[in-house]
């Protein structure tokens, strides 16, 4: 400062007070130090923790969605493909309340859609306000073009381009497939930490369902760069690679699906039917060749986010289409069960196959009669008679003699009363009636017309169709019980196989083989001694037996309406041979590999509409050109009326 | 040390040799520290505009609006430097009138954000007058405390400066334009203080303004005014309003480090995670991309820059160079410790400038306009003996 003072004596030294100009030095050097040191303890002494703010600022992890697997027939024909296409999401945060409703009505103009359904996908929302919202999907290119350009207009509203699932052959597979739709907020909070995102979807019924997380694979994540308006910008690191998901062979047989399916639907709609269902399977293997339940819906319907109309449509139908018949639901079995009173009884040694018991029009017990089915009865029957004819008054005579526990335990031997394990969601698991079952659920004893009507089939007894089937395969193959399968073999994505099938097997049933040699050889004579009506008539061996079980209220009349079963299987090399006419040989062997059911609900026809459906069936399947058919006797009406 | 190159030689022989002591009389370093503020303000635009994906030399980008300004700056600063600044104290009233016409165009046709108006569009350029108003009110008071030498034991002296200063006050405060209407404050407090005013006098000054203080709080300041001047208190309490400026400018700030994360290469400037990144928090950005070192050398600039400021005013022969002096140098210290204090979070937000970094081409050339001045004063000393 010396310098300063040295040039005093200039003629305006009193203009320039010395100390003021010192002062004001001074509050310059304070200031800018202030400001350095101020700066100082900002980037140099906390930047590492202001460069994770920032850092956190801009990146946002983000998941990387695995490629889903597809799903194959057993030919290798896809029956599910993943296509490109456009989604419309909204995020509800961007969206502002007070312009919500002529945004939701322009947008909603745009996809097609109602606007109440775009309502509810944001209002269901799983994930927080920031989470985008998917409100259509499948979207018109050019539509998500203008939409993406329309970011004023629309805003909170954003275009994706997702993979979404075709359904090749729609409808003919629905059932079995199932479809992929949207997760809701339960599943998303289970689910969340297995990398399932708000937006995501999963698989809904059907194999889609059950095989979710194989389908699925896992997703990878991303470290994405975005603005300060949560605009994407950049990948900057892969933290982990999606591994795209296993795809699935399944064992149907997409033409034996379509046969079963022509067939079934062509008895239904000759007897103007609500319900029905077809099942082939191997029974040997467990292997399911076709599954058909009628009516079914369309899950490429789904796909696309089903609209409230559809869905209710779909809701409304009596058939109810969203249910698998075969599964899902269970229905007195009628006489197909008597394959086990008729086994319960020669395993427990309470007949031989050689007994012969009186059948006449009616039992009488405690003052109620049991009457036959025909009224008459069929004089003194053997089992093969009684089977044959499926007397009931020779069944009911032999479930008295097996008792309802051993009953049961036969039942439950044969899968009967409890899930089969398919790979299906939602299975039924029927009801088989015992001491203890009937104690535990309705507080009473067996009395003994339960057990007259459970050696029919009838009373409390409840199954799925494909429960009979699999207890039927048992039967034909020998005495294994297997768990069937929808699903062959599980391919990686690389296209190798990771996991080949296996039968599996529930149970080898402790039974003499024996028995199970003559209950299919009596199948045959079911099906010789005319009971069937033509099945005899086709140029192949076919075993089987029919059930026609009464359920619900009776009408003016006293009749009770009642659902057709015909449970069958033909031998390996079916076609007659001169050496065995009749095909009893060949039913004495175990090599089948297929055998059916048909099941009709609430059929009420004077023929059997499931009988006249297998043998459709088994036309289409072996080319047989000579049509056996009887539609005739599908005429609507009740069984009982002459 | 370098102060004694302050006092100009005296040019005895103006006519003779006047080429040579006009450029002897020229403070170069002035104009080159100047000159490098400016010039790390057009490299901040340029990394603004280039990094938000666009082409910095497109037509309409900050960076080419602000090359375009810097050169008119340049032209006002020759311009002014030639000009013969005794005939600013002959027209000072005049000027007076003009500042005051200026303010009152810029209420009634200016135009801003959310019903405000603050600066007029002329060929298509916004210009805010009120930063012409702040030399031109350097001038005036100049000239008034100039006048007055001696008699600013006076209270009436004082409170002389004070009316002069009230009315553009006012004006400016009208627009609404708080941060301005306190730089007008600070020109003033600064210039009283440096002429030598009675401490008594200024300390009762100080003491009525800060007991106004409660007064223009609630009767006069704003709703978003008081938010925004406390908000730099606690800016996570209110990060959805005016604190997430100030948390995102920190961030910018102390993310930077020491040396920056490169030009162009800031992520709270590119991203747009910082709002008017290139107007008043540009020096968040530019402590963002060129760290610590980079901010020291702004401050150190600034230190520098006003170091020469105050050695011309000392330099200078009459009272009115000297008041120029100190009323410019106050000036640039207020805004370049509000802005900056600002940005780092100890000082409220009241959107003021940062001289010659950001962009706006009134506040350039105003800056342009009082350092030609000043230079004017440093080379006509010796004409006061000739």
């Amino acid at each position: 400062m010396t310098t300063l003072s040295g040039t005093a004596g200039a003629p305006n030294q009193d203009a320039r007070p010395l100390l003021r100009f010192v002062a004001f030095g001074m509050v310059v050097v304070l200031a800018s130090s202030l400001l350095l040191v101020r700066l100082f303890t900002l980037q140099v002494s906390s930047s590492a923790e202001y460069a994770a703010l920032a850092d956190a600022n801009r990146t946002v992890l983000q998941a990387l969605p695995s490629t889903r697997g597809l799903v194959y027939d057993r030919s290798g024909n896809p029956l599910v493909t993943n296509v490109a296409s456009y989604s419309v999401k909204i995020r509800p945060a961007d969206l502002p309340d007070s312009r919500r409703d002529a945004v939701i009505a322009a947008l909603a103009a745009l996809v097609g859609k109602d606007p109440a359904d775009i309502n509810v996908a944001i209002d269901s929302n799983p994930g927080s306000r920031y989470d985008l919202v998917r409100v259509a999907s499948d979207v018109d290119p050019s539509v998500a073009d203008f939409i993406a350009e329309s970011g004023q207009d629309l805003p909170g509203v954003e275009v994706d381009v997702e993979t979404q699932r075709k359904y090749v052959l729609g409808p003919l597979f629905s059932q079995i497939l199932g479809y992929t739709g949207p997760i809701n907020a339960s599943e998303l909070e289970q689910l969340g930490d297995q990398g399932y995102l708000p937006d995501d979807l999963i698989g809904r019924a059907g194999v889609e369902s059950v095989y979710e997380s194989q389908l699925r694979g896992s997703y990878g994540l991303e470290t994405v760069e975005r603005d300060a308006s949560g605009r994407k910008l950049q990948v900057l690191t892969t933290n982990r690679e999606p591994v795209p998901g296993d795809s699935l062979v399944l064992s149907i047989d997409t033409r034996i699906q379509q046969l079963a399916q022509k067939a079934l639907m062509w008895g239904m709609q000759r007897a103007h039917l609500k319900r029905g269902g077809f099942i082939v399977m191997n029974p040997s293997t467990g292997e399911i060749l076709a599954m058909v339940s009628l009516p079914t819906y369309d899950d490429n319907l789904f796909q696309q986010g089903i609209s409230t109309k559809d869905y209710q449509a779909y809701l409304n139908n009596p058939g109810k289409p969203l249910l698998n018949t075969l599964t899902a639901d269970q229905y007195p079995p009628g006489s197909t069960f008597k394959m086990i009173t008729a086994i319960a009884a020669l395993a427990d040694k309470r007949l031989t196959p050689e007994t012969r018991l009186h059948t006449a029009g009616y039992l009488t017990l405690g003052g109620a009669r049991f009457v036959d089915w025909n009224g008459r009865g069929f004089g003194m029957c053997n089992l093969t008679c009684g089977f044959e004819h499926s007397s009931d008054t020779y069944f009911y005579q032999a479930a008295a003699r097996v008792g309802i526990d051993r009953l049961a335990y036969w039942a439950h031997q044969f899968g009967l009363g409890a899930p089969t394990g398919i790979d299906l969601p939602t299975e039924a698991s029927g009801i088989i009636p015992s001491n203890q079952w009937k104690m535990e659920t309705l507080g009473e004893p067996i009395y003994p017309g339960d057990v007259y009507h459970a050696g029919i089939g009838q009373g409390y007894d409840a199954v799925t169709p494909l429960q009979l089937l699999n207890a039927y395969a048992a039967v034909i193959d020998g005495g294994t019980l297997h768990a069937p399968r929808l699903v062959h073999d599980i391919l990686g994505p690389d296209g190798s196989i990771v996991q080949p099938f296996e039968p599996t097997v529930i149970r080898k049933i402790n039974v003499d083989p024996n028995i199970l040699r003559i209950m299919r050889m009596n199948t045959r004579q079911v099906v010789l001694s005319g009971h069937t009506w033509n099945l005899r008539d086709l140029p192949i061996v076919v075993g089987g037996k029919t059930g026609t079980a009464e359920y619900g209220i009776p009408d003016a009349q006293g009749r009770l309406p009642y659902h057709e079963w015909f449970v069958g299987y033909v031998p390996k090399n079916p076609w007659k041979t001169a050496s065995d006419p009749g095909g009893l040989k060949a039913m004495a062997r175990t090599d089948s590999n297929l055998a059916f059911i048909a099941f009709t609900y609430e059929a009420n026809t004077v023929g059997n509409v499931s009988t006249e459906i297998c043998k459709y069936f088994l036309q289409l399947y072996f080319g047989i050109k000579h049509d056996y058919r009887m539609p005739a006797l599908l005429d609507k009406g009740n069984f009982y009326r002459d | 040390m370098g102060l004694a190159s302050v006092r100009a030689a005296p040019v005895r022989d103006w006519p003779n040799s006047k080429v040579g002591a006009v450029w002897r009389a020229f403070d170069l370093q002035l104009a080159t520290y100047a000159a490098l503020l400016a010039g790390l303000g057009l490299v901040m635009a340029y990394s603004n505009s280039a990094s938000a994906g666009g082409d910095a030399f497109a037509g309409g980008s900050v960076f080419l609006r602000g090359l375009l300004w810097a050169a008119i700056a340049l032209v006002v600063f020759v311009v002014a430097t030639a000009f013969d600044y005794h005939w600013l104290q002959t027209f000072s009233w005049p000027l007076y009138l003009a500042q005051l016409g200026l303010l009152v165009v810029t209420l009634g046709i200016g135009s801003g954000v959310g019903g405000s108006s603050r600066w007029v569009s002329i060929l298509g350029l916004q210009f805010q007058f009120s930063e012409i108003a702040k030399i031109l009110m350097i001038v005036v008071l100049a000239n008034y405390l100039g006048a007055r030498k001696g008699r600013l034991d006076s209270l009436w002296s004082i409170l002389g400066a004070c009316i002069l200063v009230g009315p553009p006050l006012l004006l400016v405060l009208l627009q609404p334009d708080l941060g301005t209407s306190l730089v007008f404050a600070a020109i003033l407090a600064g210039m009283l203080f440096m002429s030598g005013a009675s401490l008594r006098w200024l300390a009762v000054l100080a003491g009525v303004a800060l007991a106004s203080m409660p007064f223009i709080w609630t009767y006069v300041l704003r709703d978003y005014q008081r938010g925004r001047l406390t908000a730099f208190l606690d800016p996570l309490g209110d990060l959805q309003g005016a604190g997430y400026q100030l948390w995102q400018a920190q961030i910018a700030v102390g993310s930077g480090g020491w040396f920056g994360k490169g030009l162009t290469n800031g992520t709270q400037n590119a991203l747009d995670f910082l709002p008017v990144q290139n107007t008043d928090f540009v020096f968040a950005i530019l402590a963002e991309e060129l760290g610590y070192i980079g901010a020291i050398v702004v401050v150190g600039l600034f230190v520098a820059l006003i170091w020469r400021i105050l050695a011309a005013a000392w330099g200078s022969r009459d009272p009115f160079g000297t008041m120029f002096g100190c009323g410019l140098a106050a000036m640039i210290l207020f805004q370049l410790v509000v802005n900056v204090g600002m940005v780092i979070g100890i000082m409220p937000i009241t959107g003021i400038p940062l001289p010659f970094v950001t962009h706006g081409g009134a506040s350039l050339i105003s800056l342009a306009g009082g350092l030609g001045i000043l230079e004017s004063i440093r080379i006509r000393q010796g004409r006061a003996e000739w």
